[in-house]
C-alpha cells in the first residue's frame, strides 16, 4: 500500500523531469503514465532498491530512450522545436530563461538528460550514474560539456562565443 | 591544503572544467575542493563560469516547477501481493489522478452503444437468472468448452480468471449475434451472484472500455479490441465491475489505458 501511494507521490517530480527531457506536455504524460503502470506492476523488482526516485525516473529514462531511438528524432531545432512553444516562466529573466530554454533543446538528448538529472533534479552523480548506466567519470565529463555547450549556444551571436563553441565541436569528434 | 589536483588555465584544461562542475554541484572530495577554492581566489574567468553553471540550474528549476495539479489522470492498476488478494473484493483500483481536472470519471464519452454491448446486457439479463440451464457447458468440461467456442469464433478464446474477487468460471454458452456466433463464459461467486463475459467479433475500431449502466442495478462494461467485442455484465458494485473489466482487458491483450 504504501508503495503505491509512495510512486504517486512522486508522479509530479517524474512528470516535471519528463516535460524537461521532451519539451512535449503530451509526450510527458504518456512516459509518466507507461513509467507509473511498470513501477506498479513491478513493485517486487523493486524490493532490491533502495531509492524509490532514483528507480523512477530509471524507468521513465528507460522508455523514453525507447521511444527516442523509435522517432530517430533529429536534434536540429525546427519551427516546431519545443522551445518554440513553451511558455518561459516569467519569475527570473525572461529572457535568459528563453535561452536557456532554447539551448536545452539544441543540446544532446545524452547531455540534456543529464544535466537535467544534476541540474534540475538534483540527483547525486552517483545515482545520476545508476539511472544512465554510464560510469561516474562520464557523468562529469558529459555534465561539464553540457554546460558549456548550452553557454555557447546561448551565445552563438556572439562571435567570440561562436568560435569556441566550434572549437568545442571539433573536440568532441573522436 | 594542496591535496587536490592541479588545475592550469580554465579554458585548455577540460578536467578544471570538471571540477568545477562539480563544486557546483557539491561532489567534490574534499581535498579536491579545498585545492580547488584556493585556486578559484586568482582566477576570475572560472569564477564565472561557476557562476554561469550555478545559474543554469536557478534558470532550469525556475523553468520547469513541480506541479502537483498539472498531472493528468493518470491510470494505475494497482496490484495487491497475493496474500492479501483472498477477500479483498476490491483488489484492482483505478487510481485517477485526477488533479486539476475534477470532471467525473466517465467523460461525455458514449454515444452510440454497438449492438454487441447491447446483445451482451441482454444475454446477461436472460442467462444470469436461469437456475439450472444457465450455461450449456459447465466449467468441469473447461477444456472442451474453450476449443468448442474457440472453435466456432475461429479464435482461441481464455476466460481470464476472476478468482481475486471471488468469481468462479461456471462455464459458458453459443449466442447469435449481428455479426455471428458469440461465446458469453459465466462466472459465479459464493453467494450466487453472477457475471458474464461476451465476446464477439466486432467491425469497429478498438475501443476503450466504456459503460452502459440500466437503472436496475445491472451494468455491462464494453470495449474492443483487434476486432473483437467484449462486454462484462454483471450487478457488482460500479467500481469492482469497473475494476474487473480492466483486469479482464489487460488479460486479454487490450489496453484499458485508452479509457478516458
Amino acid at each position: 500500500m504504501s508503495f503505491d501511494s509512495d510512486v504517486i507521490a512522486l508522479l509530479p517530480v517524474l512528470r516535471r523531469y519528463a516535460h524537461a527531457l521532451t519539451g512535449d506536455t503530451a509526450w510527458a504524460d504518456d512516459l509518466v503514465q507507461d513509467a507509473a503502470e511498470r513501477a506498479l506492476s513491478g513493485w517486487s523488482s523493486w524490493r532490491a532498491h533502495s531509492n524509490l526516485r532514483a528507480w523512477l525516473f530509471t524507468i521513465l529514462r528507460n522508455l523514453y530512450i525507447d521511444q527516442l531511438r523509435k522517432q530517430r528524432e533529429t536534434m536540429v531545432a525546427g519551427d516546431d522545436s519545443p522551445w518554440n512553444y513553451m511558455a518561459a516562466a516569467q519569475e527570473v529573466d525572461g529572457l535568459f530563461l528563453r535561452d536557456v530554454q532554447r539551448a536545452l533543446y539544441c543540446l544532446p538528448a545524452d547531455q540534456r538528460e543529464v544535466l537535467l538529472l544534476v541540474g534540475l533534479e538534483e540527483f547525486t552523480y552517483e545515482e545520476a550514474s545508476r539511472i544512465l548506466k554510464i560510469p561516474l567519470g562520464t557523468v562529469m565529463s558529459r555534465l561539464s560539456r553540457a554546460r558549456e555547450r548550452m553557454h555557447a549556444l546561448m551565445h552563438v551571436d556572439d562571435p567570440k562565443e561562436r568560435a569556441k563553441a566550434a572549437l568545442k565541436v571539433v573536440r568532441s569528434t573522436p | 591544503m594542496k591535496d587536490g589536483p592541479i588545475y592550469k588555465d580554465i579554458t585548455s584544461d577540460e578536467s578544471y572544467r570538471f571540477a568545477l562542475s562539480a563544486l557546483a554541484d557539491d561532489e567534490l572530495p574534499k581535498a579536491d575542493r579545498a585545492a580547488l577554492l584556493e585556486r578559484l581566489a586568482n582566477d576570475a574567468e572560472a569564477v564565472e563560469r561557476l557562476e554561469r553553471y550555478r545559474a543554469q540550474n536557478a534558470a532550469l528549476k525556475a523553468m520547469f516547477p513541480v506541479r502537483p495539479e498539472t498531472v493528468r489522470r493518470v491510470f494505475v492498476p494497482r496490484r495487491v501481493p497475493w496474500y492479501r488478494r483472498a477477500g479483498v473484493a476490491a483488489g484492482w483500483l483505478c487510481c485517477g489522478l485526477a488533479l486539476g481536472i475534477a470532471a467525473g470519471w466517465l467523460g461525455p464519452a458514449f454515444t452510440t452503444q454497438p449492438a454487441f454491448a447491447r446483445n451482451a446486457d441482454m444475454a446477461y439479463a436472460v442467462y444470469a437468472s436461469e437456475t439450472r440451464h444457465a450455461v450449456e457447458v459447465e466449467a468441469s468440461d473447461e477444456k472442451h468448452l474453450m476449443s468448442w467456442l474457440s472453435k466456432r469464433l475461429d479464435r482461441p478464446l481464455t476466460a481470464p480468471s476472476l478468482q481475486e474477487y471471488g468469481y468462479v468460471l461456471k462455464g459458458g454458452r453459443l449466442l447469435p449475434d449481428v455479426s455471428g456466433p458469440a461465446a458469453q463464459f459465466m462466472y459465479e461467486d459464493a453467494s450466487g451472484n453472477r457475471l458474464t463475459l461476451y465476446i464477439t467479433a466486432a467491425t469497429r475500431q478498438a475501443e476503450a472500455i466504456q459503460v452502459l449502466h440500466k437503472g436496475n442495478g445491472q451494468g455491462t462494461y464494453y470495449w474492443v479490441h483487434k476486432g473483437m467485442g467484449y462486454a462484462l455484465s454483471g450487478r457488482a458494485s460500479k467500481s469492482n465491475l469497473q475494476s474487473m473489466a480492466i483486469e479482464i482487458c489487460t488479460a486479454l491483450g487490450g489496453n484499458p489505458r485508452l479509457w478516458q
